[in-house]
């Protein structure tokens, strides 16, 4: 009798998952990545959560895993199935292409790169977001100085201590345009990496006068340092695009329901928008998850 | 490129090898600091070793203290000691020093630990028979039980060394020199050559330490102590 009874219900257990997996369109296990800083983990833990929303199962293994260097090779093989990536940097730095300021354009030569790699990787829309390299100084060396835009620092050069990206010697809207543009010279430039503690670190312990961080980065806010405008626009446009794998795409069924849950989601995340979600995490130390759900909640995405 | 080819590419290129940031810059810096880590380590660790060992008293308090130096992550000190030394000097204090301390903390450890097994393990009845023979406490611990207990002492020194030398690239994290910012920075750029040559200058200045440590420690061992496995007495240390 108990046999039976078991036997039963395994068998309608048997039933309903059939059930599921035919009626509801196969929902794959969406594998989501990221690089290792708050802004990039928020926003795929947006993604994260958008597709738990819709009947999907995550894995979130790869969010925070590390530097594009990582991440690309394992999109690329499938380690990961979606991420956000900064399409301005993800084009220059990730595959060696000439990025803009114009953000369509990225797009477009980012797309055409990703058409070629790992079987097909899909370019997803871009929110209105930005977050560009900035040069950020100490209110009281802008003032000194009157530093307003990067073509004052290359007048004052001598008199500050410049800090850029790890990667700025080979980057070329780094090194090569702050040279061919404004004239300064980086060869003595102390090198801490991209958007980081240490480089925010450097900056307010004075062992630099000039840092790079990222445009949305909270700590510019919270010590009220002065970011200089990029007046001759050298800087690529670094809108966030998810990027998702074509074979992922392949198996989600509807296609274009699957993109649109993304596509919906950049388009209501513009600049204050990032700069405030880096913010709750990076400062205010919310937990990352309750921060994106928040965003999704208020924003009407779940419920 | 394949990963040989490419760290090979990266080793052949002149470029690499003059001028600012180039690898004799950076191996000189490298040397400079690990040298400047481990002299201070040798002069805080090896007279307290020498001390413990010869008293016998407070050898558990030395070993608790060095198995807790040794859990500390070096990072975790520099992370610690930056803001502290960034404050006194804007430049070294951000640069250099927070990484000098943490390799001195690294570097404690094996020299204490050594240098008290070194000494202790030196056979009782030779230090009698040098009391005996009217030899004060520091005529024994400088005549009798150092030149003993040396090659041991020195297994630890050389221990010290490799660590420092290997650990020491974490500073680049922080804007310090050395051979640690081909690999920050190889990273950053996606240069494989970069990273892996970095690699094989570090690996192979360890091993160019390690075996003039092997030649000072053969050198150092007494003529009457020859005929005993110096490879025995070195594993009396905790490290090898």
């Amino acid at each position: 009798m108990r046999l039976s009874r078991t036997l039963a219900l395994g068998a309608s257990m048997l039933v309903l998952l059939g059930a599921c997996s035919t009626g509801g369109g196969s929902k794959p296990t969406v594998k989501v990545g990221s690089v290792g800083f708050d802004e990039a983990r928020v926003v795929a833990e947006t993604y994260a959560q958008a597709l738990e929303a819709n009947g999907y199962t995550v894995d979130r293994a790869g969010i925070g895993l590390g530097d594009r260097k990582v991440l690309l090779p394992a999109l690329e093989t499938s380690k990961i199935d979606l991420m956000p990536e900064y399409i301005g940097s993800g084009l220059a730095q990730g595959y060696g292409g000439t990025s803009t300021t114009d953000p369509a354009k990225n797009r477009t030569d980012l797309q055409t790169v990703l058409n070629g790699k790992g079987g097909g990787i899909t370019v997803l829309d871009y929110t209105p977001a930005v977050d560009t390299n900035a040069l950020v100084v100490r209110k009281e060396t802008a003032d000194q100085f009157s530093l307003k835009t990067w073509g004052d620092i290359a007048a004052h050069q001598a008199d500050l201590k410049i800090g850029l990206a790890t990667d700025c010697p080979t980057n070329p809207v780094c090194a090569k345009a702050l040279k061919d543009v404004y004239g300064i010279d980086t060869s003595g430039a102390t090198l801490l990496a991209a958007c980081s503690t240490p480089m925010a670190d450097a900056l307010k312990a004075k062992t630099i006068d000039v840092a790079e961080l990222c445009s949305t980065g909270p700590e510019i806010i919270v010590n009220g340092w002065v970011r200089l405008e990029d007046d001759k626009g050298t800087q690529p446009a670094d809108n966030i695009s998810p990027l998702v794998r074509n074979d992922l795409l392949a198996k989600v069924g509807d296609k274009a329901a699957f993109e649109k849950i993304f596509n919906d989601i950049s388009a209501k995340i513009d600049t204050p928008t990032l700069a405030q979600l880096y913010y709750d995490v990076a400062v205010g130390k919310k937990d990352i998850k309750d921060v994106a759900s928040a965003w999704l909640k208020a924003g009407g995405f779940v419920k | 490129m394949n990963l040989l080819t490419a760290t090979a590419t990266w080793l052949a290129d002149p470029a690499n090898w003059t001028g600012a940031g180039a690898i004799p810059q950076r191996l000189l810096e490298h040397v400079g600091l690990s040298a400047i880590s481990l002299a201070v380590a040798v002069a805080i660790a090896l007279p307290a070793g020498l001390a413990i060992g010869h008293t016998r008293r407070g050898a558990e308090v030395a070993a608790n203290l060095a198995n807790i130096g040794r859990a500390i992550p070096s990072l975790a000190v520099i992370g610690i000691i930056l803001p502290i030394t960034a404050a006194i000097d804007p430049q070294l204090g951000f640069k250099v020093y927070p990484t000098l301390v943490a390799m001195i903390i690294l570097a404690i450890p094996p020299i204490l630990v050594n240098s008290e097994a070194g000494i202790r393990s030196v056979d009782p009845e030779l230090v009698e028979s040098a009391r005996a023979m009217g030899m004060g406490e520091g005529q024994v611990l400088a005549g009798v039980e150092v030149p003993v207990a040396l090659p041991v002492i020195l297994t630890g020194v050389r221990s010290a060394a490799t660590q420092i030398i290997a650990t020491m690239t974490l500073g680049a994290i922080f804007g310090s020199g050395g051979l640690g910012r081909f690999l920050v920075e190889g990273i950053a750029q996606n240069d494989d050559g970069k990273i892996f040559g970095g690699v094989v200058l570090v690996a192979g200045l360890a091993l160019v330490i390690e075996a003039l440590f092997a030649l000072a420690g053969r050198a150092a061992t007494s003529p009457g102590l020859r005929r005993i496995d110096v490879n025995r007495q070195g594993s009396l240390g905790v490290a090898t």
